[in-house]
C-alpha cells in the first residue's frame, strides 16, 4: 500500500489520469495527456496575463486611464488561436475514439456478458457459439470477480436487469452505461496480470456505493485452468 | 437603431395610484414593485442556498472518512438529491433572476418591468414550488432520492415509492412555470421598455446577458416541464414513456433532461458573465474591452448551448459522439473571448481592489479552471474515463459554485449600496473573500484527483485503502471553510443595514443608469435621466461635468457626451 501511495504521489501532483492497463485505456491516457499539456499552457498564459494586469495596473492616482474600447487584431488573435487548438483536440479525439470504441481486431475474443442489477453484477462467459458457459454472480458477502486472461481481446456485452447502471474499471479508463432495454458491446484488452477494482458509476439507488466488483487478470494458461475448475464446480461461482 | 417611436417614460404621479405603500409584511406580500420583488427573489434564493449549503456540509461530513458515520445510505441519497436540486434549480437559476428583476429596469431607464403583477406571480410560483420540493421531507418516505437528474427508471414508481418524489416533480414544474412567466416579462421589458437613446448596443452587458439568459429559459424550460409531466404520468397513471418492456425508452428522459439541463448551465452562468462585465470595467475605470464581441460571444454560447446536450450522454452508446464533441469543444472559443476581454478591460486600467473586484478576479481564476476541464469532458474518450466520477463533480462545482458564487458576491458587494443605501464593510468583505477562495479550492481541487483516481460520484461510502482518504478529508476541511465564509457576509449585511455608512447615489463611480438615481431608488426609479450617448451614460455625465477628456487618452466614442 505504501509503495502504491509513493507511486501515486507524482500522479496526484501532476493531475494525471490513471495509468491504463488496457490497450484502449493507454490510448485514452495519451489523449488525456495531450489535453493536459495544452490545458496547462493555456492556464498558465491566461492566469499569467491576469496576474500581470492586477499587479501592473493597480490604481495609483486619480488620473483617468486611457479609455480603450477594444483592439481588433488582439481580439481576432484570441478567437483564431483557440479555434485552431480546439480543432486539433477534436482531430485527436476522433482518432482515439475510433480506436477505443471499434473492435480490437481479435478474431476470437473472450466473450463475457455483464448483467448489472440492483446492486450486484453477473458475469456470464459465452462460448464461441454464444451459448452461456461459466457464470459468476456477486453476493453481499463476496465481491464478484471478473476473471480475464491477459493479452487477449475481451468483448463485453453489457445489459441491465432493472435501472440504469454504469460499468467502470478505473485502471482501464473506461466505462459504459448499462441501460434497460439495450445491450452495448465494447472491447478491452488487458495486457498484464493484476487485480483491478471496478464499480457502478451511475447512481442506481440505495446501495449504489456497494455495487463494486474486481477484475482479476491472469495468464492465458491460468485462465484456461480457471474455466475448467469453474465448469467442474457446476458452472457458477462467485 | 430607431428609438424615436419609444416614449420617454413619464414620471408617475407622486402618490403611486395603483399601489399605496402598506406597512411591513403586508407591503412585501402584496408588492408588484420590481425592486421589492427582486429583493424577495434574492433573499429567498439565499435562504435556499443556506439550506443547500447545510446539506453540502452533511455530505462532506459523511465522506470525510470511509465508513458510514452520520447517516445511512438512504438519508445520504436524499441529501445529495436535495442538495443538487436546491442549489441548481432553486438557488443558482433564481438568484440572478432576482438581480435581473432589480437592475434591468434601472439599467434601461424603465419605471418597472412590463408586467408587474405577472412578475409577482412568478415570484410566488417560485417560492411555493420550491417549498413543495422541500415538503418531501415531511412525508413518510422522506424527500426525493433519485439525484437531481432523476434518471429513469430509478425515478419511476417501481423503484422509488413515496410522495417525496412526486412533490419534487410537481414542485419543479411549478417553479418552471414561474421561470417561463418571468422570462416573458424580462424579455418584453428589455425589448420594449428601454428609454429613448438606450439602443440595444448601448445596453449594459448585464442587461444583455439577462436578455439572452431569459430567452434560454423560454426555450429550455418547456423541455423539462414536458419531461416532468411524462415522469409524473409514468409514476402515477401507468404511462410507459420510459419503460422498455412496454415500448418506452429510458434514454428519452436523458435527452429531454439534458436538452434543458445543459442550457440550464448557461442560464446560471450568463448573468454571472454579465455581472463580471459590469464590475470589472467600473473598478478598472475603463470601458468594457470589445463590447460588441462580448455581446456576440454571448449569442454564440447560447446558440451552441442547444447543440451540446448529449455530451452528458457520451457513455450511453446511444448518441453521435463526434457531433456533440465538436459542438461542446467550440463553446470554449466564445467563452475564451469573454475571459480575454475581461483581462483586456483591466489592461492599462486603474484597478481598485474592492471586495467586489476581488470576487470578480476570483471568478476569472476559478472559472478558467472550470472551463478548461470542460474541454476535457467534451472529448468522448476522456469522458469514458471521468464521466460520473468526482472529476465531473469538481468540474461543475468550479463552474457553478466557483463561477456563479464568486460573480454573485461580486454583484452583491457592488449593488448592495444601491439596493439599501448603505455600504458593506470592506474589511469583512475581504475576510469573506479569502475564506471563500481558500475554502473553495481546498474543497474542489482534490476532487479532480479523486475523480482521476476513479472515485465515483453519488456514493455514501467508499472503501479504505484506495488512496482516497486524505483527499476526501482535505475536501471536507475545505468545505467547512467555505461554509464558514458565509458567516462574515451575513454579519456584514446585518451590521450594514443597522448602522452602515450611507452610500450616496454613486459610491463606485459607476457607468450604467442605476447609478444615476438615488440609493435605494424611488418607487418609480428615476426623477431625471441623463441623455444616453454611449453604453456608459453615467460615466459620460460625470466627465462632461468635469470637462470632457479629463485624464488624457483616447476617449473614443464617449467623448463629447452630454453636449
Amino acid at each position: 500500500m505504501l509503495r502504491s501511495s509513493v507511486l501515486a504521489a507524482p500522479v496526484v501532483l501532476g493531475g494525471c489520469a490513471s495509468h491504463g492497463v488496457t490497450t484502449q485505456g493507454r490510448d485514452i491516457e495519451r489523449l488525456y495527456n495531450l489535453f493536459l499539456a495544452i490545458a496547462v499552457v493555456v492556464w498558465a498564459v491566461v492566469t499569467g496575463l491576469m496576474l500581470w494586469s492586477i499587479v501592473r495596473y493597480r490604481r495609483r492616482g486619480d488620473e483617468l486611464p486611457p479609455q480603450i474600447h477594444g483592439h481588433n487584431k488582439l481580439e481576432l488573435t484570441w478567437t483564431i488561436i483557440p479555434t485552431i487548438l480546439v480543432l486539433v483536440l477534436f482531430w485527436a479525439t476522433v482518432q482515439t475514439q475510433d480506436r477505443v470504441t471499434g473492435p480490437a481486431g481479435d478474431a476470437d475474443p473472450v466473450r463475457v456478458q455483464v448483467l448489472a442489477f440492483q446492486w450486484q453484477w453477473q458475469f456470464t462467459y459465452l462460448r464461441p457459439d454464444g451459448q452461456p458457459d461459466v457464470q459468476v454472480i456477486g453476493t453481499t458477502e463476496k465481491v464478484p470477480e471478473l476473471v480475464l486472461p491477459a493479452g487477449r481481446t475481451v468483448r463485453i456485452r453489457l445489459a441491465s436487469a432493472d435501472v440504469t447502471h454504469s460499468f467502470f474499471v478505473p485502471r482501464a479508463l473506461f466505462k459504459r452505461m448499462a441501460i434497460p432495454g439495450r445491450t452495448s458491446e465494447f472491447d478491452m484488452t488487458f495486457d498484464r496480470p493484476g487485480l483491478y477494482p471496478g464499480n457502478c458509476t451511475q447512481f442506481c439507488g440505495l446501495d449504489h456505493a456497494r455495487m463494486i466488483f474486481n477484475v482479476r487478470v491472469i495468464s492465458a494458461e491460468q485462465y484456461r485452468q480457471w474455466l475448467t475448475r469453474q465448469r467442474a464446480a457446476g458452472g457458477t461461482g462467485t | 437603431m430607431r428609438t424615436s417611436e419609444l416614449e420617454r417614460p413619464s414620471a408617475p404621479p407622486p402618490a403611486d395610484r395603483h399601489r399605496p405603500r402598506r406597512p411591513g409584511v403586508v407591503d412585501w406580500v402584496t408588492t408588484v414593485d420590481h425592486k421589492q420583488i427582486g429583493i424577495l427573489y434574492v433573499v429567498t434564493a439565499f435562504g435556499f442556498f443556506m439550506f443547500g449549503g447545510v446539506l453540502a456540509m452533511l455530505i462532506r461530513t459523511e465522506l470525510a472518512e470511509p465508513g458510514l458515520q452520520v447517516m445511512n445510505a438512504d438519508t445520504y441519497n436524499q441529501t445529495f438529491t436535495m442538495h443538487g436540486t436546491v442549489m441548481v434549480l432553486l438557488f443558482a437559476a433564481q438568484v440572478t433572476t432576482g438581480l435581473a428583476n432589480y437592475f434591468v429596469p434601472l439599467q434601461i431607464g424603465a419605471a418597472d418591468v412590463a408586467f408587474p403583477r405577472m412578475n409577482a406571480l412568478s415570484y410566488w410560483l417560485y417560492l411555493f414550488g420550491g417549498l413543495m420540493v422541500l415538503s418531501g421531507y415531511l412525508t413518510a418516505n422522506g424527500a426525493a432520492r433519485s439525484g437531481w437528474t432523476a434518471y429513469v427508471p430509478l425515478s419511476t414508481e417501481k423503484y422509488l415509492q413515496g410522495a417525496g418524489q412526486d412533490l419534487w416533480i410537481m414542485g419543479l414544474a411549478v417553479v418552471g412555470m414561474g421561470g417561463i412567466l418571468g422570462a416573458l416579462n424580462l424579455v418584453v421589458t428589455i425589448f420594449s421598455g428601454r428609454m429613448p437613446g438606450m439602443t440595444m448596443f448601448r445596453m449594459p452587458l448585464f442587461t444583455w446577458t439577462v436578455l439572452v439568459n431569459q430567452l434560454l429559459i423560454l426555450f429550455a424550460f418547456p423541455a423539462i416541464t414536458a419531461a416532468l409531466a411524462l415522469l409524473f404520468l409514468e409514476r402515477n397513471f401507468g404511462a410507459a414513456y420510459f419503460d422498455p418492456a412496454r415500448g418506452g425508452d429510458p434514454v428519452l428522459w436523458q435527452h429531454l433532461f439534458w436538452f434543458f439541463g445543459h442550457p440550464e448551465v448557461y442560464i446560471v452562468i450568463l448573468p454571472a458573465f454579465g455581472i463580471m462585465s459590469e464590475v470589472i470595467p467600473v473598478f478598472s475605470s475603463k470601458p468594457l474591452f470589445g463590447y460588441r464581441a462580448m455581446v456576440f460571444a454571448v449569442f454564440a454560447i447560447t446558440a451552441l448551448s442547444f447543440s451540446v446536450w448529449a455530451h452528458h450522454m457520451f457513455v450511453t452508446d446511444a448518441v453521435n459522439l463526434p457531433w456533440f464533441s465538436i459542438m461542446s469543444l467550440l463553446i470554449a472559443v466564445p467563452t475564451g473571448i469573454k475571459i480575454f476581454n475581461w483581462i483586456g478591460t483591466m489592461w492599462r486600467g486603474a484597478i481598485r481592489f474592492t471586495t467586489a473586484m476581488l470576487m470578480a478576479l476570483a471568478f476569472i481564476a476559478v472559472f478558467l479552471i472550470g472551463g478548461i476541464t470542460g474541454v476535457f469532458l467534451a472529448s468522448p474518450p476522456i469522458d469514458f474515463d471521468v464521466n460520473d466520477t468526482y472529476y465531473v463533480v469538481a468540474h461543475f462545482h468550479y463552474v457553478m459554485v466557483g463561477g456563479l458564487l464568486f460573480a454573485l458576491f461580486a454583484g452583491l458587494y457592488y449593488w448592495f449600496p444601491k439596493m439599501t443605501g448603505r455600504m458593506l464593510s470592506e474589511r469583512l468583505g475581504r475576510l469573506q473573500f479569502w475564506l471563500m477562495f481558500v475554502g473553495f479550492n481546498l474543497t474542489f481541487f482534490p476532487q479532480f484527483i479523486l475523480g482521476l483516481n476513479g472515485m465515483p460520484r453519488r456514493v455514501a461510502d467508499y472503501l479504505p485503502g484506495l488512496g482516497w482518504d486524505a483527499l476526501n478529508l482535505a475536501s471536507t476541511v475545505g468545505g467547512f471553510l467555505l461554509g464558514v465564509s458565509i458567516l462574515p457576509f451575513l454579519w456584514n449585511v446585518y451590521a450594514s443595514l443597522r448602522r452602515g455608512r450611507p452610500a450616496g447615489d454613486d459610491p463606485w463611480e459607476g457607468f450604467s443608469l442605476e447609478w444615476a438615481t438615488s440609493s435605494p431608488p424611488p418607487q418609480h426609479n428615476f426623477h431625471e435621466l441623463p441623455e444616453i450617448r454611449s453604453e456608459r451614460p453615467v460615466f459620460d455625465r460625470r466627465h462632461a461635468a468635469a470637462g470632457a477628456g479629463a485624464g488624457g487618452g483616447d476617449l473614443g466614442r464617449d467623448g463629447g457626451a452630454g453636449g
